[in-house]
């Protein structure tokens, strides 16, 4: 029970901090009125949320808290990936050329966030959409598909991007 | 005109031209699928483009920084909403669009289904 109660309190802590950092970025004022407010509203936002914002089994805090280097990093990567898809994907609208289909492959990242992260990157890397994902099973439609082997789909769709996901959640 | 004013320019030009071109894309393509990747890529990536080019305009770092900020959000917040499109539809069953297999490419022909 103390365990429990004290991992609670982490996650408050966490969410209450990301939150005040979030306000004095956007409010930019250091006025005495600003932060009081400020640290009044994340501390009411975040005794109603830490539990949806940081799951209770989660229990592990490299699984929560990114690597920063690596997350910059992989925020340029995938702006890059962001246009090359795009043209990608106009290319393909104006030639009306495609093979879509529904690929199955398993991830093999643990933490939720980075299934998250992994998720919403596969919707916009070069044309895929994640349909389903449960647990570690990913169900995605492939709008450039040219193989029906599972292994080899998934390390073509995911392959890059788990290697840089792996690093920021490790 | 600056030399900052002609790249945001250059931004906000490409933004146009996403945009058109998920807007042909999803009248284009036969089923709901296919719609969605020309439609949400084509959109996100066309309001990244404006995102960059205020990004180019701001006038101080803070504001740059709130850019950032809002860009990073986006990121989290645009593929999601098009997976949650994409969840009900793939699990209300709705088929997948298989191209004729000869040409492997969109028909002029109405295709029989």
């Amino acid at each position: 029970m103390r365990a429990e109660k004290k991992w609670g309190f982490i996650r408050f802590m966490l969410t209450t901090l990301f939150l005040y950092a979030l306000w004095l970025l956007f409010t930019a004022s250091i006025e005495p009125y600003s932060l009081i407010f400020g640290a009044v509203g994340s501390l009411l936002i975040a005794a109603l949320t830490y539990n949806i914002f940081i799951a209770r089994h989660q229990a592990n805090l490299r699984y929560i808290i990114p690597n920063p280097f690596h997350l910059v990093l992989y925020i340029v990567i995938l702006v890059f990936f962001l246009y090359q898809s795009s043209i990608h994907m106009v290319r393909a609208v104006f030639t009306g050329k495609a093979s879509p289909r529904i690929v199955h492959f398993r991830t093999r990242l643990k933490s939720d966030i980075a299934r998250m992260v992994l998720a919403n990157s596969i919707t916009i890397t070069p044309g895929t959409i994640t349909l389903d994902l449960n647990d570690d099973h990913l169900t995605v439609h492939w709008f450039f598909c040219d193989t029906s082997h599972a292994k080899l789909a998934g390390e073509k769709v995911k392959g890059r991007m788990e290697r840089f996901i792996g690093n920021i959640w490790s | 005109m600056s030399v900052r004013e002609w790249f945001a320019l250059i931004a906000f030009a490409s933004s146009v031209l996403f945009g058109s071109a998920g807007l042909v894309g999803m009248f284009r393509f036969p089923d709901p699928y296919s719609r969605m990747q020309a439609g949400g890529l084509c959109g996100t990536t066309a309001v990244f483009s404006a995102f960059i080019g205020a990004l180019i305009l701001a006038p101080n770092a803070a504001i740059a920084a709130r850019v950032v900020v809002i860009m990073v959000f986006f990121l989290v917040s645009a593929p999601t909403g098009s997976y949650i499109v994409a969840r009900f539809t793939w699990q209300s069953g709705t088929p997948v669009w298989k191209p004729l297999a000869k040409t492997k490419r969109l028909s002029r022909k109405k295709e029989p289904t």
